[in-house]
């Protein structure tokens, strides 16, 4: 976790589009929640002409989260991401529709340790990830 | 019922043992909320190179996001996590940098 789904039209980025997009939402989403930057999954999800994704059709941004931030941090980082993402795309951030989900942060296990639920990272659980991080 | 989706980063999980790791994460996860193994579901979404980004770089990770039936207690449910991750490095040799096990709650809706 985070975990960033971007459902784009088939061949609408290129390689290097993708990877400034992954840049960018990690540069985000690690700087309004402090999270590791090796935890910021992004993947994108191409959707054949004529065909539609479980959002519809067309741009969306799907992000999984851990639950406990407040609604105005969930509000600003879900603006900033589609904004990032239309910027790089050339699209109107309108025509990215989105959403983050969310759950406790204790049903998962990443890097062999449970997530911590946010605010409550120890600097013993950094360093840790950290530590995962620089093996990698 | 138990589900899987199982998020793979193209050539890391080779196709012939997928059918194992299938398996096992059936007895796994019955083993610790009941249930028949061969009513668990397991779905496996390849992301082709190029396609999958963790920290920003090209990803090695694979994604394991089980549903569960509601009400597991935390304990058990971090066993079952743990379970399922030795299980994965195991069969796969991927570290635990390279894998996130979930066991989430089924949500009815």
């Amino acid at each position: 976790m985070p975990h960033y789904r971007c459902f784009i039209p088939q061949d609408a980025l290129s390689f290097d589009q993708r990877q400034e997009i992954a840049l960018a939402f990690t540069d985000i989403h690690c700087g309004s929640t402090g999270a590791p930057r090796s935890f910021v999954s992004v993947t994108f999800l191409e959707t054949p002409e004529g065909q539609t994704h479980e959002h519809g059709e067309g741009y969306y941004l799907d992000g999984g989260n851990r639950a406990g931030r407040s609604e105005e941090v969930k509000q600003q980082l879900l603006s900033d991401l589609t904004g990032a993402f239309a910027r790089v795309a050339g699209v109107s951030p309108g025509d990215i529709p989105g959403r983050i989900t969310e759950n406790p942060a204790s049903w998962t296990m990443e890097g062999g340790f449970v997530l911590p639920e946010p605010g409550q990272e120890g600097p013993e659980w950094y360093a840790a990830a950290e530590a995962a991080a620089a093996a990698d | 019922m138990i589900t899987f989706n199982c998020t793979i980063q193209e050539g890391i999980v080779p196709e012939d043992i997928r059918p194992r790791l299938a398996s096992e994460l059936a007895r796994i996860s019955t083993g610790f909320v009941g249930g028949d193994p061969d009513e668990v579901s397991v779905h496996w979404i390849e992301i082709p190179h190029g396609f999958g980004f963790r920290g920003g770089r090209l990803s090695t990770t694979s994604a394991v996001r089980g549903e569960i039936p509601p009400g597991l207690q935390q304990e058990t449910r971090v066993e079952l996590m743990q379970s399922i991750q030795d299980m994965w490095m195991d069969v796969t040799g991927c570290t635990t940098d390279e894998l996130v096990v979930s066991a989430r709650d089924r949500r009815d809706n």
